[in-house]
C-alpha cells in the first residue's frame, strides 16, 4: 500500500509536543527518585532539583506547544480540531485549551509546577526533600495522564498531540484518504454552552485550588516521613489558607456561573461534580483550623494529619469520579470516559498506600503491607477479581491505619477542657469532616452501585438540603463562639456574658425576620416534614445572624478593629452571610410562572404540585406573580435566538407600567443541540430569573402568512384526537364505498373516507373528509381542507396490522401565533450570598497574608 | 470515659443515622414491573423513547404536561405522563431516566434526565 503524502500538515510540532510529554514524565520520575534519595543523603539534592526544573520546563513546553497549535488552527491534531474552530475569537482560545480532559490535566500539572517551584525555593532544610518527593510523585501520575501510550491492552493517558487521522474513532473515515483534507477542514469548536467569560476564569481558579491542596498534603506526609509531627504545620499554614481561598473562590465561581448562565434554576444543585470539589474544600477548612490549634497549643495531632491528607486524597477521588465516566447519567457535567478508569484508580490508591505505609513504624509490617498491595494489584491485573482484591486491600489498609495510630502515633496526654478554644475548633473540624464524609457517601452512590451490585438512585437536592441544615447550624454556633474562648481554659460565666448581647440581638432580629418569612403563611398548611424544615430554617437564620454579630463584635471590640488580625472574623462573617443568603434565596424562591389554567396534579403527591411553566403568545398579556408579562417577539443573532419578554408592574392608577425587559435565549447549535440560557433582572433585594423551556426557533417571514406549514403526520385510530393550534380534531369514523369482497371482485377503485370533526375554542364543529383512494395498486390520497380554520388534511395510509390510519395535517401559518413557554423565578436576597462570597474571600486573603508574614518573621529570626 | 470518646460515638451514631434514614428515602433504579408492583413508591426508570408512539405536548392546554411512551430495559412499553415541560432536544435522547410513580396504566413522572449522545462528543471531521 502506498503511503499518502498529506499536504499542509505540521508534523514537527506534534513531535516537539510529544518530546516534551515524554521528557516531563521521565524528569518527574527522576526528580522523585532524586528527592527520595536526598532524604537519606543530601548530595543528591542538587541533582533532584535539576530534574524537577527540567520537568517544569517540559510542562511549560507542552503547554506552549499546545497553545501554538490552537492559535494557528492546526486541525490535523485531534485536540485542536475537537476544541477550536476558525470563527473563534482569540480570547476563547484559552478556554479551548482546558475544555478537554487532556488540557485540563495539563492545567493542573502546570499549577502544581508553579506551586512546586515556589515551595522548593522557600524550603531550605530537611523539609525540601520529602515535600518535593511527594510533589514529584503527584507529577509522575499527572504527566502519565497525557502520555497516550499503549501497554498491551492498557492505555496509559490520553495524548493531546494525537493526529486526527490517527485517532481510533476517525481513522477509517473517508477524509483520511484525501491528501489535501486540511485545506477544507474546520474545527468542531468549543461547546457553545461554555463560550462565556466564566469558562476563561473558572477552570484555572478551580485547578489552582486543586493544586493548592497538594502543599498541605505534602507537608503532612513529610511530617510522617521525618517523624516530626509538629514542625511542618507552621510552614504549611499559609499554604493551607491559600488553598482555602483559591479553591473556595473557584467553587463559588462555579455556582455563580451555574446561576447566571445555565438553566439549573439555582446556584447549587448538589451535582456530583460540584460536591466533589466542595468536599476537599470543607476538609481543607477543617485542616487549617486544627493546624492553628496545633500551632498555638498542641493537640488534635492525628486529626491535623488526617484532614491535610484527606483533602488532597479527596481531590484525587473527585478526579476519579468526574473523569472515569463512572457517574454516567448521574451528572450533567462529568467528562466523557477516555478509558482511563484503571489509571485513575491507581492514582488514588497509590497515595493512600503511601500514607498508610508511612504511618507504620515497624519496617517488617511496612514492607509486608507494600508487598501485599503490589501482589494484590498484580493478581487483579492478571486474573481479575477486582472487587474482592479491593475489599481485602481496603480492610487491611483501614486495620493498619488504626493499629499504627494506636501503636506509634504520639498522643496528647491531658484531656482538653470543655470550655477551651481548641476543643470547640476541634469539634468544628469534626463536623466539617462528618458532613464531608456524608456528602462523599451520597455522591459515591454510582460507585457503590458498581462495587456492591446494587441500584440506588442518586439523592435528590431536597434531601441534601434537608440534612445539611443541622450541620450548618452547629458550625455557625461554633464559628460564633469559639473565638471568645481562650486556649486551655476559659471561665464559662465570662464566656457566656461576652456572647450574651449578640445572642439576644440575633434572636430578636432573627425572629422578626423569620416569623413573617416562614410562619405567617407557610407553616399552617405544611406537613410534618415541611414544619420541621421551617423550624430548622429559623434556627439557621438566627444562628447565621449570631455568627455575623459575634464575629463582628470580636473584631471590633476584642481585636479593636485591627485589619491585620481580622482575617478569621471577616471570613467567618462571609461564610455566615453565604449561608443566610443561600437559605433565604432558596427557601423563599418563588415560582412566578405558575400556569393557573392547568389542571392540578398535586393529588399525585409531592413533587407533582409545582407547576412551573407559563404559556405566552405574542400580543397576550398575562399576570405573573406581582407582574404582568408580554412576549414581544424574537430575534436571531448567529446561533442564538433571543426572546424578548416585557415585565410590567401595576401602576398607581391601575394601569400597567413598563418595568423591564429580559431577553432569555436559546442557543440553537447544529452540533450540540439546543440549550436554554436564562436572563436575570437584578435588584438589590431580589433577582427575577427567566428562562425559555419551549419555543419555535424558526423566524417566519410575515409575507408567507397565507402559506401552510409543512404537514405533520399523525397515527391514530377512530376516536383519537389531533391537536391543532386552534382546534381539536377527532377522527370520527371511516367510510368505504365498497365492501372488501366487492373490492376483490371488481378490482377497481377503493375509496376510504375519513370523517374528521374539528372543534374550535368556541365549541363550533367543522368537518373534513380527506380520502384514501386505491386504484389497482396505486394510492391517491385526496386532500380536504377546512378553510374557516385554515387546516388541511391528507389521508395517506392505512396500517392493516393494527387498524390505525395515518393522516397529515398542515396549518395556515398565521393560525399559530408565535409563543414561548417560560419559567420565571424570584430569588429574594440572593445578593447576601454574593456579598458573603466576596467578604469570605477577602477575610481569607487577609488571613493568608498575615500567616505568611508571621512565618516570614519566624524563619528570618531563626536565620538571624 | 474521655469527652473525646463521647464526641466520637456521637459522630459515628449521627453518620450511621443519616445514612440509614436517607437510604430508606432514596429511590432505586428499577423497571416498570417493579413500579407496577409498588405503586406508592417512587422509582427511577431507565429506558428509551418509543419512537413509534406519538409525543403529546400542547403547551397551550398545559405547558407542564408532556406524554410519551418509554421502553424500559426489559422491553416493556408504558405511557409516561411527565408533569413538566417537554425538554429541549427530547427526540435526540439516547437514554432517558424518569423519576416518579406508577398510577394505573400510566407512569407519572415529576422529573426526567436525558443522556444525549451529542452533548459533548459529537461530530465527525467533514470536508465541505
Amino acid at each position: 500500500m502506498n503511503e499518502i503524502t498529506y499536504i499542509g500538515e505540521h508534523i514537527w510540532i506534534g513531535k516537539i509536543g510529544n518530546g516534551f510529554v515524554v521528557l516531563s514524565f521521565v524528569a518527574s520520575l527522576i526528580a522523585l527518585i532524586g528527592f527520595y534519595l536526598s532524604t537519606k543523603n543530601n548530595e543528591y539534592l542538587k541533582f533532584a532539583r535539576n530534574a524537577f526544573y527540567l520537568h517544569a520546563i517540559s510542562v511549560l513546553g507542552i503547554a506552549s506547544t499546545l497553545f501554538v497549535m490552537l492559535f494557528n488552527h492546526y486541525y490535523e491534531y485531534q485536540y485542536v480540531w475537537q476544541h477550536s474552530n476558525n470563527d473563534m475569537p482569540m480570547h476563547y482560545i484559552l478556554s479551548c485549551f482546558w475544555e478537554g480532559q487532556e488540557g485540563s490535566f495539563l492545567l493542573w500539572t502546570f499549577w502544581n509546577v508553579v506551586l512546586g517551584l515556589i515551595l522548593q525555593r522557600s524550603l531550605k532544610n530537611e523539609w525540601e526533600a520529602p515535600v518535593m518527593a511527594v510533589f514529584s510523585l503527584a507529577q509522575v501520575f499527572l504527566a502519565s495522564m497525557i502520555m497516550g501510550l499503549y501497554l498491551g491492552d492498557y492505555k496509559i493517558g490520553s495524548n493531546p498531540f494525537l493526529l486526527l487521522r490517527e485517532h481510533p474513532e476517525f481513522a477509517n473515515l473517508p477524509f483520511v484518504q484525501s491528501p489535501n483534507y486540511l485545506e477544507k477542514l474546520d474545527g468542531r469548536g468549543l461547546n457553545p454552552l461554555l463560550m462565556n467569560y466564566w469558562m476563561t476564569i473558572h477552570p484555572p481558579t478551580l485547578f489552582l485550588g486543586f493544586s493548592a491542596t497538594l502543599p498541605p498534603f505534602a507537608f503532612a506526609v513529610a511530617g510522617l516521613w521525618n517523624k516530626k509531627h509538629h514542625e511542618w504545620q507552621t510552614i504549611a499554614l499559609p499554604w493551607t489558607f491559600f488553598g482555602i481561598l483559591i479553591l473556595g473562590v473557584g467553587i463559588l465561581m462555579g455556582g455563580a456561573w451555574a446561576y447566571e448562565a445555565l438553566s439549573f434554576g439555582g446556584f447549587w444543585a448538589w451535582d456530583p461534580v460540584e460536591n466533589s470539589s466542595l468536599v476537599p474544600w470543607l476538609i481543607l477548612v477543617g485542616a487549617g483550623h486544627v493546624m492553628i490549634v496545633n500551632k498555638n497549643k498542641g493537640g488534635s495531632l492525628f486529626t491535623t494529619h488526617l484532614l491535610s491528607i484527606g483533602s488532597f486524597l479527596l481531590v484525587l477521588y473527585s478526579t476519579f469520579l468526574t473523569r472515569s465516566g463512572i457517574l454516567g447519567a448521574a451528572s450533567v457535567h462529568a467528562f466523557t470516559d477516555l478509558g482511563m478508569q484503571g489509571q485513575l484508580v491507581l492514582y488514588v490508591l497509590t497515595f493512600i498506600l503511601l500514607c498508610v505505609a508511612l504511618l507504620i513504624d515497624d519496617a517488617l509490617i511496612k514492607i509486608s503491607y507494600i508487598v501485599l498491595s503490589v501482589l494484590l494489584g498484580y493478581f487483579t491485573v492478571i486474573y481479575g477479581y477486582k472487587k474482592i482484591a479491593f475489599y481485602i486491600w481496603t480492610v487491611v489498609s483501614i486495620g493498619l491505619t488504626i493499629f499504627s495510630y494506636k501503636r506509634y502515633f504520639p498522643k496528647e496526654k491531658d484531656e482538653e477542657e470543655l470550655y477551651s478554644r481548641e476543643f470547640w475548633i476541634f469539634l468544628g473540624s469534626l463536623i466539617l469532616l462528618l458532613s464531608s464524609l456524608i456528602i462523599t457517601y451520597f455522591t459515591s452512590i454510582p460507585v457503590l452501585n458498581k462495587l456492591f451490585n446494587i441500584n440506588k438512585a442518586p439523592l435528590k437536592v431536597e434531601d441534601y438540603n434537608l440534612w445539611t441544615v443541622p450541620f450548618a447550624i452547629l458550625l455557625l454556633i461554633l464559628m460564633a463562639a469559639a473565638q471568645f474562648l481562650k486556649y486551655k481554659k476559659t471561665n464559662p460565666n465570662e464566656f457566656y456574658k461576652k456572647l450574651r448581647l449578640s445572642f439576644i440581638i440575633s434572636v430578636i432580629f432573627g425572629l422578626a425576620c423569620t416569623i413573617p418569612l416562614y410562619f405567617l403563611k407557610d407553616y399552617s398548611d405544611a406537613n410534618r416534614l415541611q414544619k420541621w424544615n421551617l423550624l430548622s430554617y429559623t434556627l439557621l437564620f438566627i444562628f447565621g445572624v449570631f455568627a455575623v454579630l459575634a464575629n463582628g463584635e470580636y473584631w471590633l471590640r476584642v481585636l479593636k478593629g485591627k485589619i491585620s488580625k481580622s482575617g478569621a472574623s471577616i471570613a467567618h462573617i462571609g461564610f455566615a452571610l453565604i449561608l443566610i443568603g443561600a437559605l433565604v434565596s432558596t427557601s423563599k424562591k418563588q415560582t412566578l410562572s405558575k400556569n393557573t389554567s392547568a389542571k392540578k396534579v398535586s393529588s399525585l403527591g409531592e413533587g407533582f404540585d409545582d407547576q412551573k411553566s407559563l404559556f405566552l403568545e405574542v400580543g397576550d398579556t398575562l399576570p405573573m406573580g406581582p407582574y404582568l408579562v408580554t412576549y414581544e417577539g424574537k430575534e436571531r443573532i448567529g446561533i442564538d435566538v433571543y426572546f424578548k419578554v416585557n415585565y410590567f408592574t401595576k401602576g398607581t392608577d391601575g394601569k400597567p407600567e413598563f418595568a423591564f425587559q429580559l431577553q432569555p435565549k436559546i442557543q440553537d447549535n447544529p452540533r450540540m443541540g439546543k440549550a436554554a440560557d436564562p436572563a436575570t433582572k437584578h435588584y438589590l433585594n431580589r433577582d427575577i430569573y427567566t428562562h425559555i423551556t419551549a419555543a419555535d426557533l424558526n423566524i417566519t417571514n410575515p409575507k408567507d402568512k397565507d402559506a401552510y406549514t409543512t404537514p405533520k403526520n399523525y397515527v391514530g385510530h377512530i376516536g383519537d384526537t389531533i391537536f391543532a393550534s386552534n382546534a381539536i380534531i377527532v377522527i370520527d369514523s371511516l367510510k368505504t364505498n365498497v365492501t372488501e369482497k366487492e373490492y376483490e371482485k371488481i378490482d377497481s377503485l377503493l375509496e376510504v373516507t375519513a370523517v374528521l370533526k374539528a372543534f374550535n375554542a368556541n365549541g363550533e364543529v367543522f368537518k373534513a373528509y380527506p380520502k384514501y383512494v386505491i386504484k389497482k395498486t396505486m394510492i391517491i390520497p385526496q386532500t380536504d381542507a377546512i378553510d374557516e380554520l385554515g387546516l388541511k388534511f391528507s389521508f395517506w395510509k392505512i396500517n392493516p396490522e393494527n387498524g390505525s390510519v395515518e393522516i397529515t395535517m398542515s396549518e395556515r401559518v398565521n393560525n399559530s401565533k408565535d409563543f414561548i413557554v417560560m419559567e420565571a423565578h424570584m430569588f429574594p436576597y440572593i445578593n447576601i450570598l454574593w456579598l458573603g462570597c466576596v467578604v469570605m474571600a477577602f477575610g481569607t486573603l487577609i488571613a493568608v497574608i498575615e500567616r505568611y508574614k508571621k512565618l516570614k518573621i519566624k524563619t528570618d529570626s531563626i536565620g538571624a | 470515659m474521655k469527652k473525646i470518646h463521647i464526641v466520637g460515638i456521637v459522630v459515628i451514631a449521627v453518620a450511621i443515622g443519616v445514612i440509614i434514614t436517607s437510604l430508606k428515602n432514596t429511590t432505586s433504579y428499577a423497571d416498570f414491573n417493579e413500579a407496577i408492583a409498588n405503586p406508592d413508591k417512587e422509582y427511577h426508570i431507565v429506558g428509551k423513547l418509543d419512537k413509534e408512539q406519538p409525543l403529546v405536548y400542547d403547551p397551550k392546554i398545559n405547558a407542564d404536561e408532556f406524554i410519551f411512551t418509554l421502553i424500559d430495559n426489559k422491553g416493556l412499553h408504558k405511557r409516561v405522563v411527565l408533569h413538566k415541560n417537554k425538554p429541549q432536544d427530547f427526540e435526540r435522547s439516547e437514554q432517558i431516566v424518569i423519576i416518579g410513580k406508577m398510577q394505573g396504566e400510566e407512569f407519572h413522572a415529576n422529573d426526567i434526565l436525558m443522556k444525549c449522545p451529542s452533548k459533548y462528543n459529537d461530530g465527525k471531521p467533514q470536508i465541505q
